[in-house]
């Protein structure tokens, strides 16, 4: 526990995340992702929860894929905060790809918190199995 | 790795596309916001016996006449998710499961936690059992505890007689 604490305070006074945090309005939130490679292609998912599906954003520039999502949290007027190990704010993350990536292909799910992105491989990058003719 | 890794692009150096998969630092997925954070955690490791399992985040926030429990549990739904309260004691226990098909294939980050949990919180005052609601959206449970009436009388009490 003590150890996510601090690592979310930590990146937010690294020069690299300051760097990248480009809206205002709450703290960026960098989500927890497995990153899985498959035969033809990846799965991204991300742990978000209470990103709202309507602030959901995937983009891919280049080679930079970034996504985004907003914790809608409303905080109750005079209340008095006993355990807070989470705030609300701004998920944000983005990735260097370099692999070739068919960008028109990604598919993005949200389900119970969790983006779950399918980023197929473009026909370049697949593996390809050679067959081996018999002589 | 050298330190020249560690500086992202953007800094004027021109990214070379190299599938590196033997350097955890600059896979195909090089991760722009860590880098930096990967940099200084290298130097305290963490032996393998601390590796955690799953456990929520919670935030306990008091009002005048209830407390409310939000607790962060991504990638679970409704069913999985067992809230109990015993003497003022709210536990919330359930289980992260990683899906099957997702998990074959080579990880490039692994950084999602697994496993069952349990996490117990007390209340600092009685609260009415009967009246607890509970629910889950978006991977955010959050628990509504109305103090009891005993409570609730004994603070109106406390502010009459401050006046």
């Amino acid at each position: 526990m003590t150890a996510t604490t601090h690592e979310i305070e930590k990146m937010d006074t690294s020069p690299v995340s300051q760097a990248t945090v480009k809206e205002g309005n709450g703290r960026t939130i960098i989500p927890d992702v497995d990153i899985i490679e498959k035969a033809d292609h990846y799965i991204l998912i991300a742990d978000m929860p209470g990103a709202d599906e309507k602030t959901l954003d995937i983009t891919v520039e280049k080679d930079l894929l970034t996504i985004r999502g907003r914790m809608l949290i409303t905080i109750p007027e005079n209340h008095r905060a006993l355990k807070s190990e989470f705030r609300s704010g701004n998920y944000q993350r983005a990735f260097r790809i370099y692999e070739e990536i068919d960008r028109d292909g990604i598919k993005a799910t949200f389900h119970n918190g969790v983006l779950k992105l399918t980023i197929p491989k473009s026909e370049n990058a697949r593996i390809k199995k050679i067959a081996i003719e018999s002589a | 790795m050298s330190i020249k890794d560690l500086i992202p692009s953007r800094f004027g150096r021109k990214e070379v596309p190299v599938r590196r998969i033997d350097d955890p630092f600059r896979s195909i997925f090089a991760d722009f916001d860590r880098m930096f954070d990967r940099f200084f955690s290298d130097f305290a490791v963490e032996p393998l016996s601390t590796i955690r399992g799953f456990s929520p985040r919670i935030d306990l926030v008091e009002k005048d006449d209830r407390y409310v429990l939000t607790a962060e549990l991504p990638g679970l739904d409704e069913k999985e998710v067992e809230v109990t309260l015993n003497d003022n004691l709210l536990t919330i226990r359930g289980e992260k499961k990683e899906e099957r098909e997702d998990s074959s294939g080579s990880y490039y980050y692994a950084e999602r936690r697994y496993g069952s949990f349990e996490r117990t919180v007390p209340l600092p005052a009685e609260v009415d059992a009967d009246k607890v609601k509970a629910h889950f959206k978006k991977g955010l449970l959050t628990v509504e505890l109305p103090k009891s009436e005993k409570v609730l009388k004994e603070s109106r009490k406390i502010k009459i007689s401050s006046e």
